[in-house]
């Protein structure tokens, strides 16, 4: 079996099945490529996981081009990205069309309207779990709070808080790296 | 369009931590784009229903919202472009840059700063649906609306405390507010 056509089926079929990104897909990923197919060793796949966690973008996507790469050089990342878009793109563009067509009035509205309250509901789960994970001490409470009431008073754009943010990290991380050292 | 491809440039380079930490990013660019509140909070009940990276769902609804089915071709290229560039780099200059604190030191400032992102952008969309108004400043203008209350605590329950698939509770909201119309 062609090895571009197997990374594109393998990411095809673990971006149509996960719904929320991330490493979600990551078992699946291990089952075909690892356990199946024996392209790559499972700690290979998990060191490159956890990399792709640590860089700017679509997690997914880098964690797909790593393996693609590793497996089978440049097609082989294009291959395993396009897998990877793919389904969520055609996905998401036929239900953006759907949604565009429908006219939002009398009852339509009213079931959207909930619809819309519920999707405050889940970002403040999403927020409750972020917070759980990343708020271990008390800098890091106060930056949190700090990008909170930064942004619902419009004093900061969320891209210029992401990069304050950044810098705050690598501050505090130079300082730990320095007693490490020390 | 020129500015649509440059604002997914931007997200997917400034956004560590995968979707949720993105979203933040994602709402303050629509809002450049003139989407509305409502069309803002409609993409996060797409984004349950549909699979795939929310960025790349984001990517793809703004782009055809705003530009067509071109816009939302490259807007999804766009918001794509930071892992075809950072994973060639990456295997280049592997042995050298191995186990580098900086990366892990930028993202500890950015997980706790999207978690305040994020709560940022569930508060603004609550004011949207119950309070009617766009931001903290307009609350002289407040109109509540007591279903989308309900929506909220309800879903929030059902969510953290019996972990319901959030595709049904997308769903039990749309039944929840067709009940509403004829109450």
């Amino acid at each position: 079996m062609n090895k571009n056509w197997l990374l594109f089926k393998v990411y095809f079929t673990a971006g149509a099945l996960t719904f929320s990104g991330g490493l979600a897909m990551l078992p699946m990923i291990q089952r075909e490529v690892v356990d199946k197919y024996h392209l790559m060793a499972k700690d290979e796949l998990y060191e490159y996981s956890t990399l792709s966690q640590t860089f700017p973008g679509v997690i997914a996507l880098t964690n797909a081009c790593f393996v693609g790469r590793k497996v089978n050089g440049v097609p082989g990342m294009f291959w395993a990205a396009f897998g990877a878009i793919f389904p969520a793109f055609t996905f998401m563009l036929l239900a953006t069309i759907l949604y565009q067509l429908i006219p939002q009035r009398g009852i339509i509205l009213s079931i959207m309207s909930a619809i819309r309250a519920s999707s405050a509901a889940f970002l403040f789960s999403a927020a409750y779990t972020l917070a759980r994970y990343n708020l271990k001490n008390i800098a890091s409470i106060l930056l949190a709070v700090f990008c909170l009431l930064a942004s619902v008073f419009s004093l900061a754009s969320a891209p210029v808080l992401i990069v304050i943010a950044g810098v705050v990290g690598v501050i505090m991380g130079s300082q730990k790296h320095k007693e490490a050292k020390a | 369009m020129i500015s649509l491809m440059l604002a997914f440039l931007k997200i997917g380079f400034l956004g560590f931590g995968g979707g949720y930490a993105m979203l933040s990013l994602i709402y303050a660019e629509s809002q450049t784009f003139g989407l509305s509140l409502q069309q803002f909070a409609d993409l996060n009940a797409l984004d349950g229903m549909i699979p795939g990276p929310i960025a790349i769902n984001s990517a793809t609804y703004i782009g055809q919202l705003t530009h067509g089915f071109w816009g939302a071709v490259l807007a999804t290229l766009m918001v794509c472009v930071p892992s075809f560039v950072i994973v060639p780099l990456y295997l280049h200059f592997e042995k050298r840059i191995k186990n580098n604190w900086i990366l892990s030191a930028i993202l500890d400032g950015i997980k706790p700063a999207s978690a305040g992102l994020i709560l940022a952008v569930a508060f603004t969309i609550m004011l949207g649906t119950v309070f009617n108004i766009n931001s903290i400043g307009a609350w002289a203008k407040a109109n509540f609306n007591w279903s989308s209350l309900v929506v909220i605590i309800g879903v929030l329950v059902l969510d953290l405390k019996y972990h319901v698939n959030p595709v049904i509770l997308i769903a039990l909201a749309g039944v929840f507010g067709a009940i509403v119309y004829y109450i």
